[in-house]
């Protein structure tokens, strides 16, 4: 099944019909998803900046990670839900969309990004000095910044 | 109204408004920054009220975690207010003439003072340790519950119709 095949179908779900009907379903669930992508942006940025050495995140590294965490994770949850519920108004316009396209290839990279620093740079969070999470760091912080811009890019490119 | 309709007539004659009108890709970029800036509003509100909820940073005073995050309040809520100007100027008849921007301006206050005010509420009850005063934890869950009603009414500004008679 090609992806086209999968918009159409998409969009010709009672879902879809619903969010085509109502702005008030749309906006809402748009407005969860900005609640949910800034409790995103903020824990990882901070998160981030800890690694790099600066903000104001307080303890180690690996203590502001565990303590910040779960929010991401949570955030990132609700983001995922309600951006999927999104992708219901207008399938075969993301489905042909470069923004659309470039948000997720920036995600599934950061994804790696996180997955990486988990099995190879945490463990140098106790070298001191060790410039590794710093790079971490500032890949994710660039990556998550490159989201939010692709993000809000489809809206005007639809 | 008629003060609100000159303001947007003159608005939208300043170079401010044809700088941003001038480049398609501005105005998106603006709400890039802004909404990174409810990003920093979002995470610093949550450090100060979670505090006085206990959930975070049990091992820190109140006011020390209220004087680490407050600056980044302030700084994000600058940063609000400006990329809301130039906005504003992008497209001057749209946000003032409904009624949902005042709500959202009220909103904002609101929430900046209940998140400002755990810090002199902290000294006041002088909880110390990790006790917390009702009043504290009422404040920490309204002003949370605001701060997304903040977000719900910035959203909102594209989908509400305009005050009758509003300029076009």
């Amino acid at each position: 099944m090609s992806l086209q095949s999968v918009a159409l179908w998409l969009s010709e779900t009672p879902l879809a019909l619903e969010l085509a009907d109502s702005n008030w379903l749309f906006g809402t669930v748009e407005a969860l998803h900005v609640a949910a992508l800034t409790l995103v942006i903020g824990s990882i940025a901070l998160v981030d900046l800890r690694l790099i050495g600066v903000g104001p995140a307080r303890g180690s590294a690996q203590e502001v990670l565990e303590r910040l965490v779960p929010f991401t994770l949570v955030g990132f949850g609700f983001a995922l839900a309600s951006g999927s519920v999104l992708l219901f108004a207008n399938p075969i316009g993301y489905s042909e969309n470069f923004w659309f396209a470039a948000k997720f290839s920036l995600l599934a990279l950061a994804g790696i990004n996180a997955l990486v620093f988990h099995l190879f740079a945490q463990r140098k969070l106790a070298e001191p000095g060790s410039v590794i999470p710093r790079i971490s760091g500032a890949i994710s912080l660039s990556l998550w910044l490159g989201i939010v811009i692709a993000g809000r890019w489809i809206g005007y490119t639809l | 109204m008629t003060l609100l309709v000159d303001f947007a007539a003159w608005l939208g004659t300043t170079s401010l408004s044809a700088l941003v009108i001038g480049h398609d890709w501005l105005v998106p970029a603006i709400q890039v920054v802004h909404i990174l800036a409810v990003a920093g509003v979002l995470i610093a509100s949550l450090h100060i009220h979670l505090r006085a909820l206990n959930v975070l940073e049990r091992d820190v005073a109140q006011e020390q975690v209220a004087a680490r995050f407050l600056p980044i309040l302030w700084g994000a809520l600058g940063v609000l207010a400006i990329t809301g100007l130039l906005l504003i100027a992008s497209e001057p008849t749209r946000a003032m003439f409904r009624t949902v921007f005042w709500v959202k301006l009220a909103l904002v206050t609101a929430a900046s003072v209940g998140t400002w005010a755990q810090g002199p509420l902290a000294l006041r009850y002088n909880t110390g340790g990790v006790a917390v005063a009702p009043a504290q934890r009422v404040l920490a869950v309204a002003s949370l519950l605001v701060w997304l009603a903040v977000i719900y009414a910035g959203r909102w500004i594209a989908y509400a119709d305009a005050w009758a008679g509003a300029p076009a």
